[in-house]
């Protein structure tokens, strides 16, 4: 068994991650718990004014106020020249997606008890190249290698072991999440996928069906008793969760109620909202919304250029395929049966997880999992025509060349525009990047022979050479894409990752600082008011209480002069309590109590042990309520 | 009949040597298999290993799912029974300003606070408080100079902490300096 490899499910809207445990993908949990979106966080990344960085749960409750400093939705961006300006500084979307990466690999070592340090992550089945290498430079950024990069649409049919199937087939992935629609179909035949085709619409989701019940409950009571609750944040706010909750329970009951008693208050009293929602209601509220992905599975079966009746598995992702109609709809429109048993929330993080187990040797499977090129790969020639060098659809990791020449007398230098895409002229496709190759010896067009070679390695990562076989010299060649990275920039970005690391470091160790000094404190005022009321002299308890209060006070200010307070309190106690010992028969075990807190010293007669062992007790707990406490807090570097 | 027994001698002396060389094929052999059996038995220790380790990771790891899920659905259960608690004390404050005597309905909302603190529930300090996005949830913002930025003016939901765990944070509305 090798290192531990962690699939990252890396969303528009959420991510969550998973690792191979027992053999079986299991889904790592937010540090700060379950929330709306299951074990999965909001991919929103936020500064604080302060500056503090703030990632997943955390990001989404103070969006609203803070919204000039609250960055959604980094994945649309990804792979663009586009830079988020927060507080004077300014982040590339991987930066960004970064963040969340460190935040995955925090909850995942802190879940596995291991060091984390490779990972898979999912990407669109349409991301260009650009895309998956940014997706891959935040991984670096992060401090994750990221061994592979697959697509979304493969990690689902991986959840579902269709590569366990022996058969060629293809596959229709159906992923209807919070707010984008993405449908893909797919071939799995020879140990590989392919992606035929895919579609979507990038403006619907399941927030639109929540909206249409919080409508429909809005304007009934409207009706019924002539208040409107939607400028109530208190009425709207308990609406909106009862509203989620009926919506959750109608995909196994057929009726529900939803039932928020004093919702409001007129001259006659107060008024109570109670609303019947039947599941034939619902589908009547939401039926527009899942009418409209019929346009994206249409126009991806259209693509593919296969009939329907081809298609032999159906997988569905996202939260609203849970709902009965959208499965429905789907089986309906596609005439088959939707595949079942795996959460469609957790499908693509735990595909990703199958695909790191398989890299990791935790897992075997029947295939040898390759990917292809979505988007043929070629470079521009003269006159803007694009010379296509990898055809889409070739199997990768896979390497391809082809020999150029000069299109002047005495060239002496050619610029190689490295472009994706499915048009022939290269202006209509997508730019990755150009390179100059230098130092050819003059000679008459055509003469020069230049060897352009493009490999493309198992994550879709295109490396790019030239070699000018005339002179037989290996030209060096630097690739000049503003989207993407040098090391350079991959390293200073990675340094400043670093340092928010370290900025949490510091955080953290302040905050255990002070909870030590809060329960020293407490362990000490119970020692002096009653463990050793009568023992102490009055002096020696002064002297403590005064330590005490300059500890106190020190609380509010840096962590530097809460340690210097709180050694001084300590070598106070230890001082009185070694002077009580004295005069008193040894204790049991020696000296080697010294350093715990004051209640932990042991005593003599066995009254006081008993109060002594509840002592211990209490100061236990407190310890383990102050590590939670500043495991909580280092969430947030 | 000198030379006779010198022959048988020699046979002798051939016959001995060839017993020896078959005994010491004999004995190569069985050390052959004395070490692959060595080795065959330190494959199976390593394996015994393995799986005993293995099954200590899977014990700890069920335990630890165990309480995992033991406290998601305390937790959950606490939520559920908090919505009926909050019924509760709205009910109250509907009937206290009818002025209608709540003195029964305090003592149930007493005992409910009680299994609630039983249980370590608190709930969140919000209004007047600095918003703090572990604890508080924003819903919406407003503008006021007299006020710190940052100031929770309103509580449209409570918030709940179990333990040192939030369970629900607390829905506000905060201030903003213009």
């Amino acid at each position: 068994m090798g290192e531990k490899i962690i699939g990252i499910d890396l969303g528009t809207s959420n991510s969550a991650a998973s690792v191979i445990q027992g053999g079986k993908p299991t889904l790592i949990p937010a540090a700060e718990g379950t929330t709306a979106a299951g074990k999965a966080f909001p991919s929103i990344v936020a500064f604080s004014k302060d500056g503090d960085l703030l990632v997943g749960e955390p990001a989404r409750r103070q969006a609203v106020t803070n919204p000039e400093n609250t960055i959604r939705e980094a994945k649309r961006k990804m792979g663009t020249d586009f830079l988020y300006k927060i507080q004077g500084k300014e982040y590339k979307p991987q930066q960004i997606s970064a963040f969340i990466l460190q935040k995955i690999k925090r909850d995942a070592e802190s879940f596995t008890g291991d060091t984390i340090n490779k990972a898979v992550i999912t990407v669109p089945a349409y991301f260009n190249d650009n895309q998956r290498q940014a997706t891959k430079d935040a991984g670096t950024i992060a401090g994750l290698d990221v061994v592979r990069i697959i697509n979304e649409p493969t990690a689902a049919s991986l959840a579902f072991g269709l590569d366990k199937n022996k058969q060629d087939m293809k596959i229709l992935v159906f992923d209807f999440g919070g707010g984008t629609l993405d449908v893909t179909i797919m071939e799995m035949g020879g140990g590989v996928f392919e992606v035929m085709s895919t579609s979507g619409d990038t403006q619907l989701g399941g927030s639109d069906m929540d909206s249409a019940i919080i409508d429909y409950v809005v304007d009934d009571f409207r009706k019924k008793e002539g208040i409107d609750l939607s400028t109530d944040s208190t009425a709207m706010t308990r609406i909106k969760e009862a509203g989620e909750k009926a919506k959750i329970e109608l995909s196994t009951v057929m009726e529900t109620e939803i039932n928020l008693p004093f919702i409001a208050q007129d001259s006659s009293g107060a008024k109570n909202l109670e609303v019947k929602l039947t599941r034939a209601k619902l589908e009547d509220l939401v039926n527009s919304i899942v009418e409209r992905c019929k346009s994206s599975i249409d126009k991806a079966i259209e693509d593919a250029k296969i009939p329907k009746t081809d298609i032999t598995k159906i997988v569905l992702i996202g939260g609203p395929t849970r709902m009965p109609i959208v499965r429905k709809f789907v089986s309906d429109t596609v005439g088959k049966e939707a595949e079942s048993g795996v959460d469609p929330m957790e499908a693509v993080a735990f595909g990703a997880a199958v695909q790191a187990g398989i890299i990791a040797g935790d897992v075997t499977s029947d295939i040898v999992l390759l990917d292809v090129t979505p988007l043929t790969l070629g470079i521009e020639t003269l006159g803007g025509v694009r010379e296509p060098i990898i055809e889409r659809n070739t199997t990768i990791p896979t390497s391809k060349d082809k020999t150029f020449t000069t299109a002047a007398d005495s060239q002496t230098a050619v610029t190689i525009n490295v472009v994706q895409g499915e048009r022939p002229m290269v202006a209509d496709n997508i730019s990755l990047g150009s390179f100059n190759l230098t130092e050819i010896p003059p000679a008459p067009r055509g003469v020069p022979q230049i060897n352009v070679k493009f490999d493309i390695d198992a994550n879709g990562i295109i490396n790019v050479t030239a070699k000018d076989l005339g002179t037989g010299k290996d030209a060096k060649i630097t690739i000049e894409s503003s989207s993407k990275m040098t090391e350079v920039e991959v390293e200073k970005m990675k340094e400043d990752a670093e340092k928010f690391a370290e900025e949490d470091k510091k955080k953290k160790d302040q905050v255990d600082v002070k909870n030590e000094a809060e329960s020293y404190i407490y362990s000490t005022e119970k020692l002096v008011n009653q463990d050793l009321k009568d023992k102490i002299p009055q002096e020696q308890g002064i002297k403590i209480t005064d330590a005490i209060k300059e500890l106190k006070d020190s609380l509010t200010q840096g962590g530097e002069q809460i340690k210097i307070k709180l050694d001084a309190l300590k070598a106070i106690v230890n001082e009185v309590t070694t002077e009580l010992y004295k005069n008193s028969a040894p204790p049991p075990g020696g000296s080697d109590k010294q350093d715990d807190p004051p209640g932990g010293s042991d005593k003599q007669d066995d009254q006081d042990q008993n109060t002594e062992q509840k002592s211990n007790q209490e100061n236990n707990d407190q310890e383990q309520t102050e590590s939670n406490d500043s495991e909580q807090k280092s969430e947030n570097p | 009949m000198k030379e006779e027994i010198q022959n048988n001698q020699i046979d002798e002396k051939n016959n001995s040597i060839e017993e020896t060389e078959n005994e010491q094929e004999a004995i190569e052999k069985k050390t052959e298999t004395v070490d692959d059996n060595e080795d065959e038995l330190s494959v199976y220790e390593d394996k015994l290993q393995r799986a005993l380790a293995d099954y200590q990771n899977l014990e700890r790891r069920s335990q630890n799912e165990i309480s995992q899920k033991v406290r998601l659905k305390t937790n959950q259960l606490m939520l559920n029974f908090i919505g009926i608690y909050e019924d509760f004390i709205r009910a109250r404050s509907a009937l206290t300003s009818d002025s209608v005597n709540t003195e029964g309905l305090d003592a149930v909302v007493k005992n409910m606070n009680t299994l609630l603190s039983e249980n370590d529930i608190k709930a969140i300090d919000a209004i007047g408080e600095i918003f703090d996005p572990k604890l508080h949830e924003a819903v919406s913002i407003v503008k006021d100079d007299s006020l710190d930025d940052g100031t929770i003016t309103q509580e449209v939901a409570k918030g709940y902490i179990s333990r040192e765990e939030v369970i629900r944070p607390s829905k506000v509305i905060v201030s903003k300096k213009h």
